[in-house]
């Protein structure tokens, strides 16, 4: 073969190659050296040691995994994230369904209650979890002094251990409940007219048109918001920390908690590791059975 | 515009329908917006009044309580923080998002792919899972506790990537070629001509990464322990906990959460449509 055209080839090959570099390392660098690297050595971690202040620890196999799995807490923080993330799961949905099916026609001052109900999700957590704390407080918060108002019998709100799993899930939905809301509206607008002239010329009733056209045709919506609030409700902190810091007595001590208290505030690394391994094999795990049901339910 | 949730049905029959639609959406608002207005009305008590649950406005509003905020507490200073560390942030994420979105969609490599699959697969993970090891990484270029810190390790958005790829797609090749041809460099091609033609996706995307920076905290507190470099919620929640005595100065605290959400609640008002179109409009799950 003639060297020329190998040159040739060889150039043709990689003469874009500075090109594509130069348009691909200014993201691909910070993704890898604050992603990718990360979670590889959480991986790595995970199976050490390491109490973060001694230069030097030891691979300690799986150690770290098995006493995590026979800690008491580490199921509890489990439980407590399943809780956590089907109850503000399934809220945040349907609610946020049914408030974009009230608002998707327009009318006089829909525009304001969009504004208004999308409000939550552009403040601060932390801001809006310290005004939940002084409204949830147990002697002089409003939440009770309405309660008492409706005839109904205080709570203990954040101060108690039954009640204070329910009182973050509550503040979380208020502030998702406008982001599905929103997903809903565009996706309600999309829905192709002909679909609901058709049935209507059937003589369909209201309940058989929604189930029958209007949810298959937002399926995928539907489907994206779940996978979207789980990733969020698996990952929640700032609610936590403000209103509870995982108490009282561990009762909203999630599995996220539970690494932020055994990495920044134990310094046990390796098994704060272990549950962040844990942590990326439960979303793995929940999206994976989400993208293989969705094939039964979704409609593209 | 649309026949599609018209009903025929007699006026009498609909009642009930249209009585129950406003109850509903009266419900959510007042559950929505309560938050906020027990927010402003208790910032604007007295330590006598914000204890008495009798009543529910301030008998004298105490606007002191909120120019003590802004002109004599450290809140101002961790809202030009925030502010500014996410423009700084944000102006980067878009300039290396833009770049990797047009590389993704106009540019042809072998590994175009794969590098998908990889941004893809990243978006999903916990970012929790990253932060004893980003934490080791910047306690190792002595960058921990600084603006530096923050910013660095936060120049690159997957959510934009994807919002843009998006937005890149539906702009015809031939365009871009035609540029090319005409002697345009892949860098002039992008801003001249792809940006100005997708520019509702780089708003949204910098609006949205905008707000997402400036409200953050998990990440900021852990790397943050100087009060000067403090972003706004972590600013707040130290100013709730210790300069704000937890659990006396109730009426400070509110005042405090008013000046940091109210700004906000201007924006938002003013840049609604780039929200509401704009992030409905991607659910990222087609094409």
């Amino acid at each position: 073969m003639s060297t020329p055209k190998v040159k040739r080839k060889f150039k043709r090959r990689y003469d874009k190659l500075p090109t594509v570099l130069l348009f691909v390392l200014p993201a691909l660098i910070p993704l890898i050296v604050f992603w990718i690297y990360p979670i590889c050595r959480s991986v790595y971690l995970s199976f050490t040691n390491w109490d973060f202040i001694s230069p030097t620890y030891k691979i300690v196999g799986l150690k770290n995994y098995i006493s995590l799995f026979r800690n008491p807490r580490f199921f509890e923080a489990l439980g407590h994230t399943v809780v956590f993330t089907a109850g503000t799961l399934i809220p945040t949905i349907v609610l946020g369904l049914v408030l974009a099916l009230l608002l998707v026609r327009n009318f006089h001052g829909s525009g304001i209650l969009k504004f208004i109900l999308f409000s939550p999700w552009i403040t601060p957590t932390v801001a809006i979890s310290i005004v939940w704390t002084w409204i949830y407080k147990t002697d002089g918060g409003i939440a009770n002094t309405i309660l008492t108002a409706l005839g109904a019998s205080p709570l203990k709100w954040i101060s108690s251990s039954d009640t204070a799993m329910l009182s973050v899930i509550i503040v979380t939905v208020w502030k998702s409940l406008g982001y599905a809301m929103i997903f809903y509206l565009s996706a309600l607008e999309r829905v192709p007219g002909e679909l609901y002239e058709a049935v209507a010329l059937d003589g369909a009733s209201k309940w058989r048109t929604f189930f029958d056209i209007t949810l298959p045709c937002i399926s995928p919506t539907t489907f994206f918001l779940m996978i979207i609030t789980m990733v969020n409700s698996l990952q929640a902190y700032d609610q936590i920390q403000v209103l509870t810091q995982g108490g009282p007595s561990g009762s909203t001590r999630t599995l996220l908690y539970m690494y932020y208290q055994l990495g920044f505030q134990e310094f046990n690394m390796g098994q704060a590791t272990a549950v962040a391994v844990v942590m990326i094999l439960l979303t793995v795990g929940l999206s994976v059975i989400q993208f293989k049901a969705s094939e039964k339910w979704v409609h593209y | 515009m649309n026949t599609r949730y018209s009903d025929k049905s007699p006026l009498y029959l609909r009642i009930p329908g249209i009585v129950g639609k406003i109850l509903i959406l009266a419900a959510a608002s007042v559950f929505t917006a309560f938050p906020f207005v027990w927010m402003v009305v208790s910032s604007l008590k007295t330590k006598a009044d914000i204890l008495n649950t009798d009543i529910f406005f301030p008998s004298e509003p105490q606007w002191g309580n909120i120019t003590g905020i802004l002109f004599n507490s450290p809140i101002p200073k961790y809202i030009l923080n925030s502010a500014w560390v996410s423009l700084v942030i944000v102006a980067l994420q878009i300039v290396s998002g833009a770049m990797l979105a047009y590389a993704l969609v106009f540019l042809k490599f072998r590994t175009r792919k794969i590098l998908f699959a990889i941004v893809m697969a990243t978006y999903m993970l916990p970012v929790a899972a990253t932060y004893i090891p980003s934490y080791i990484i910047l306690a190792n270029w002595g960058i921990l506790d600084s603006f530096l810190g923050l910013i660095v390790s936060s120049t690159v958005s997957i959510f934009g990537i994807f919002l843009l790829r998006q937005g890149f797609m539906q702009i015809p090749k031939g365009l871009v070629e035609a540029a090319r041809m005409d002697g345009a460099s892949h860098w002039r091609a992008l801003w001249e001509i792809v940006c100005p033609m997708t520019k509702s996706s780089f708003i949204t995307f910098g609006l949205m990464n905008f707000i997402g920076t400036y409200n953050n905290y998990m990440w900021p507190s852990l790397i943050t322990k100087t009060s000067d470099y403090f972003l706004v919620s972590q600013g707040l929640r130290a100013f709730f906990v210790r300069d704000g005595a937890y659990g006396t100065e109730w009426a400070l605290v509110m005042a405090a959460s008013a000046v940091v959400v109210i700004p906000l609640l201007i924006l938002f008002a003013f840049t609604q449509k780039w929200f509401i179109n704009g992030i409905g409009g991607e659910t990222g799950m087609k094409g």
